[in-house]
């Protein structure tokens, strides 16, 4: 194809899509109401994940060291924690320290009287990047001498596990239906387009145009509600979602209570409209093709 | 140029649209098709430009064998065809230039060529200063003579037309078969479907006749009815 025709066939499209404003509205329309729907399990499925996330980041593993380990073992297991690339941060807890926090927990009762530190065990408390990781990290860790016993929560690792994968799984599947159904509902709007065009495209055969020379327009016709579609459901879904957030974050949640949070945007809306913007593209270029292909065989 | 050999055209119900027909027109020849409605003469226009196919026989126009054409190929057979319609069939959202110029696109012409190719075709059929009116503006005469320019803007070898004056006036459809007339002088091959006895009659040219698909006179100089 010639650069002038693809130059001609962009101009087409585009001047099509105004030329038929009423029928570029209603496709419009569907592209924005199926983009918001998507919009919302979107939103909800990132914030299963970050919620998720968070809750992770808050399991730590607890190693105890035996209470005559030497100083070298110690520093052997704290260099072996180090140098791991799974470990995200960790903090050695000294016997001293570890009487403090005892005290302070049992606030100078009675039962503190005539314990001293030495009574107490050293400890190392490791966050990792990925909990995941906990079982072979700690399997690993377990060779090296002077430990006496390391705890991290298993049981409830597994089981938030077994949900993060169906949850992957799930909403995976919900988003994908929802994106069929969107080409599909936007496919058959963009059919009316053309049936009213049919007449049109008939025309286009009898000059002897291509099949692509007839398609394309439509296509860039589509691509074009798309791309419009697209930039205001993000904005619609991006104003909704930061009203929710605020108010979730700073009036339902405020400071103490922080089981659930609400992940903000800002970080992300680059890539969530470039998202918006090519599944609104390719949803409105699918359409088109789906929609003209009927008609083409005359 | 355009061969027919024992064609026979069975729609999918069974209706016979044209039987056994067999006939050769030659580069540069002025032919009208004529005979009663349902006689036949609208699929014999169809199995030229593969908007139908045979069921028997063969079709050859330009050297394509209609009934054995791959699809991509259809649009290159139609090129060399100036196509007409009784319904004139025009864009109705581009204006008359951009009818036309639509035509030269499809071919991917020069724009150059495009800028000096449409005004000719405009002025020889009369529309030059309605080159920016859109169809809806224009009489009926006006559309098909914009159709028309369309048709010939890319200098094909045949123009076909299906009963073209049949949504005008007396007065108009002369001048319309006139610039018929005119194109034929300049050496394109035209053949019309067309019930207009006085035009025919008149005209003198190729009439090829059918009656329930069959060709039942093909005369030179021939009349609407030819009782010979
Ligand atoms: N697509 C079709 N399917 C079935 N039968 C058809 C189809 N097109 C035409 N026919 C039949 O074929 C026969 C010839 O039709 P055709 O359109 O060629 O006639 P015509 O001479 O052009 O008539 P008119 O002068 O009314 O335009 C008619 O009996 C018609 O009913
Ligand atoms: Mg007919």
């Amino acid at each position: 194809m010639k650069i002038r025709t693809i130059k001609y066939l962009l101009k087409e499209g585009i001047s099509n899509t105004y030329k038929n404003l009423l029928m570029s509205l209603a496709s419009l329309a569907m592209v924005i109401s199926s983009l918001l729907i998507f919009g919302v399990f979107l939103m909800i499925t990132i914030n299963l994940f970050y919620n998720y996330n968070r809750l992770e980041s808050q399991f730590e593993i607890v190693v105890i060291l035996e209470t005559d380990a030497t100083s070298f073992e110690a520093s052997d297991i704290e260099q072996k924690i180090i140098s791991d690339e799974r470990v995200f941060s960790y903090k050695r807890v000294s016997k001293e320290e570890a009487f403090s926090e005892m005290k302070e927990m049992l606030e100078d009762s009675e039962l503190i009287t005539g314990l001293t530190p030495e009574f107490l065990y050293e400890s190392f408390r490791i966050h990792l990047k990925d909990a995941d990781q906990s079982e072979a990290f700690v399997e690993e860790l377990s060779v090296m001498p002077g430990i006496k016993e390391m705890e991290f929560p298993r049981e409830l690792l597994e089981k938030l596990g077994v949900f993060f994968r169906w949850m992957n799984v799930g909403s995976m599947f919900v988003l994908t239906l929802l994106l069929i159904i969107s080409v599909s509902i936007i496919s058959n709007t963009i059919k009316l387009t053309v049936y009213a065009r049919r007449r049109e495209i008939g025309i286009m055969k009898y000059i002897g145009a291509n099949d692509w020379f007839i398609r394309w327009p439509f296509i860039i016709e589509g691509m074009v509600i798309g791309l419009v579609g697209a930039v205001i459901s993000f904005i619609l879904t991006s104003y909704g979602y930061n009203a929710i957030e605020s108010y979730v974050n700073r009036e339902l949640i405020s400071g103490s209570l922080e089981v659930l949070r609400v992940k903000s945007l800002d970080n992300i809306s680059a890539r969530l409209l470039l998202l918006y913007v090519i599944i609104g593209t390719v949803m409105g270029a699918i359409g088109s093709i789906i929609s003209v292909r009927k008609h083409l065989n005359v | 140029m355009i061969e027919f050999i024992n064609v026979t055209k069975r729609y999918n119900n069974g209706v016979i649209g044209l039987n056994d027909a067999s006939f050769r027109i030659e580069k540069g020849e002025f032919v009208f098709v004529v005979g009663p409605s349902g006689s036949g003469k609208s699929t014999l226009l169809k199995l030229i430009l593969h908007e139908e196919v045979p069921t028997e026989g063969e079709v050859y126009v330009n050297g394509f064998n209609i009934g054995q054409m791959h699809r991509r190929e259809i649009p290159y057979l139609r090129r060399g065809l100036g196509v007409v319609f009784q319904d004139f069939r025009l864009l109705p959202n581009k204006t008359v230039y951009e009818n036309v110029s639509y035509a030269m696109q499809v071919v991917e012409a020069q724009p150059r060529d495009i800028r000096r190719q449409v005004p000719v075709a405009l002025a020889l059929v009369g529309l030059s200063k309605k080159a920016k009116a859109y169809p809806d503006q224009l009489s009926g005469g006006e559309q098909q003579r914009v159709a028309l320019a369309r048709a010939l803007v890319n200098s094909p070898a045949v123009l076909l037309a299906d009963e073209p004056t049949g949504n005008l006036d007396p007065h108009t459809s002369w001048e319309i078969m006139k610039l018929f007339d005119e194109i034929n002088q300049r050496g394109t091959t035209v053949v019309v479907a067309t019930h207009e006895k006085n035009i025919v009659d008149d005209m003198k040219k190729r009439v090829i006749s059918l009656e329930y698909g069959q060709i039942i006179h093909d005369v030179q100089k021939g009349n609407y009815i030819n009782e010979d």
